[in-house]
């Protein structure tokens, strides 16, 4: 079988899973549902503070709940040992990671994308202008997220206390594309110039390509391991 | 021609030794049963075998292959029916089937799932949920991915449990199959009786060690 069919069959198999059961995203949505509402509670700003902070409350909103949903990619192919049968299917492993990848990307921008109106409501938000860009941030940084978070929760899914250690071992790797994302945000969202924050967006590219490569490589040693 | 060829192989946890120095050969057209009490190491075997763990010491060849060196070479002639169903509880039990073969590069259409179906009995619950099906029935789809991927190697972890009579004949004639196709099979059962209509080779794994059993010792452990 082809590599690329691999990769359809692994996204195709959580999807449908996912939109049966639609645990992952409901539990990611409550808990994203949970920081805006505390964090706009908590800030009596007007609008220009709120540029300021905005940027990492997003970006704290986004990580968190990614990590909900990348910690039950693995934790769902332990049902049944059905990772055993991902470990004893004759296909590379890499087809294998790129299709976890693909799916919990999908589930991550899709709750960024339903919470952003959120955060533009509680926060009063002016983003028509900058719609485009901001996309273009979420976008490369959940492919950071979700490549680096995906080889994290292979690691971590046969670990008795993967909870905790997802998290503990994730968000250290995590903090370039979340200081990335927050500056391009803030950027974006206060009206700067491109040239201003640039060097974020070129730097969320490199750790996007950094961790997908490394991650992808790694990815067969840890799931025979 | 040796199906699988197995020399000096132990494994162990730490200080613990499961066995050591196992060492035999399972000829092609035979169906191979392997004893023993629990805990004595006979899903650790099975689970070296398919590739799931890697052994202490020694080395195994499957089929011409080096079970540790080449590792995607033997996984795609091999199929591990284990205690886990390795199904997917979301997922009906036709895509459950479409799923797993799609890992091993086949494409079976709707009338072979079908069929495969039909064949273990569960043709009416094609479209239903996995997470509705007991345990029987899992066992029973488990058999008809079997039939649809046709391995050369099928390793069975007690193969009888949770089966009805007529599963037992379904599990047995796929046993027969693979061997009249020149497969293998390898099973762990403590079922001796069930065993005793369709194993060719045996052994018993206790203590750490291994005791082939020859034809005669095979037929007289079974049946006492």
């Amino acid at each position: 079988m082809s590599f690329l069919n691999t990769i359809q069959w692994i996204v195709w198999k959580d999807l449908i899973s996912e939109w049966r059961t639609r645990e992952t995203i409901s539990s990611m949505l409550f808990f994203a549902l949970i920081v805006i509402l505390v964090f706009s509670f908590s800030f009596a700003m007007d609008q220009d503070a709120a540029r300021q902070l905005i940027a990492g409350i997003i970006w704290v909103a986004f990580t968190f709940t990614g990590i909900i949903g990348i910690g039950k990619s693995f934790t769902s192919e332990l049902q049944n040992d059905c990772i055993e049968s991902l470990q004893m299917s004759p296909v590379p492993k890499g087809a294998i990671y790129l299709g976890k990848v693909t799916a919990n990307f999908l589930f991550m921008f899709t709750v960024e994308i339903l919470l952003f109106p959120l955060f533009v409501i509680f926060f009063n938000l002016e983003v028509v202008e900058a719609i485009g860009m901001l996309l273009l941030v979420f976008f490369l940084a959940t492919i950071g997220l979700s490549s680096v978070g995906t080889l994290f929760s292979a690691l971590t899914v046969q670990i008795r206390a993967r909870e905790v250690m997802l998290p503990v071992l994730l968000l250290p790797l995590a903090v370039p594309v979340m200081i990335a994302a927050v500056e391009a945000t803030r950027g974006t969202l206060n009206g700067d110039p491109y040239a201003f924050y640039s060097q974020w967006l070129h730097l969320l590219v490199i750790f996007d390509i950094i961790f997908t490569v490394v991650s992808f490589w790694l990815f067969e040693f840890i799931l025979d391991s | 021609m040796s199906a699988i060829q197995i020399t000096n192989l132990s494994k162990a946890y730490g200080f613990y030794r499961i066995f050591e120095e196992v060492t035999f050969t399972i000829s092609s057209g035979s169906c191979f049963a392997l004893f023993g009490p629990n805990g004595a190491g006979k899903t650790t075997l099975l689970r070296i075998l398919a590739t799931l763990q890697a052994p202490s010491e020694g080395q195994f060849t499957i089929f011409g292959q080096d079970g540790v060196a080449e590792k995607d070479a033997v996984r795609s002639i091999l199929l591990f029916i284990a205690h886990g169903s390795h199904l997917y509880d979301e997922l009906s039990a036709t895509e459950n089937l479409q799923f797993s073969l799609a890992l091993r590069g086949q494409k079976p259409d709707v009338s072979q799932l079908k069929r495969a179906l039909d064949q273990t009995g569960i043709g009416a619950y094609g479209n239903l949920k996995i997470r509705q099906f007991s345990a029987g029935m899992k066992k029973r789809l488990t058999l008809a991915k079997a039939i649809l991927a046709q391995p050369k190697l099928l390793l069975l972890d007690e193969p009888y449990n949770a089966l009805d009579d007529g599963g037992v004949i379904i599990t047995n004639q796929l046993i027969q199959d693979t061997m009249k196709r020149e497969g293998a099979v390898v099973m762990t059962t403590h079922d001796r009786n069930k065993a005793a209509h369709i194993a060719t080779e045996g052994a018993i794994l206790q203590a750490g060690h291994l005791q082939l059993l020859s034809p005669e010792q095979l037929q007289a452990h079974v049946l006492s």
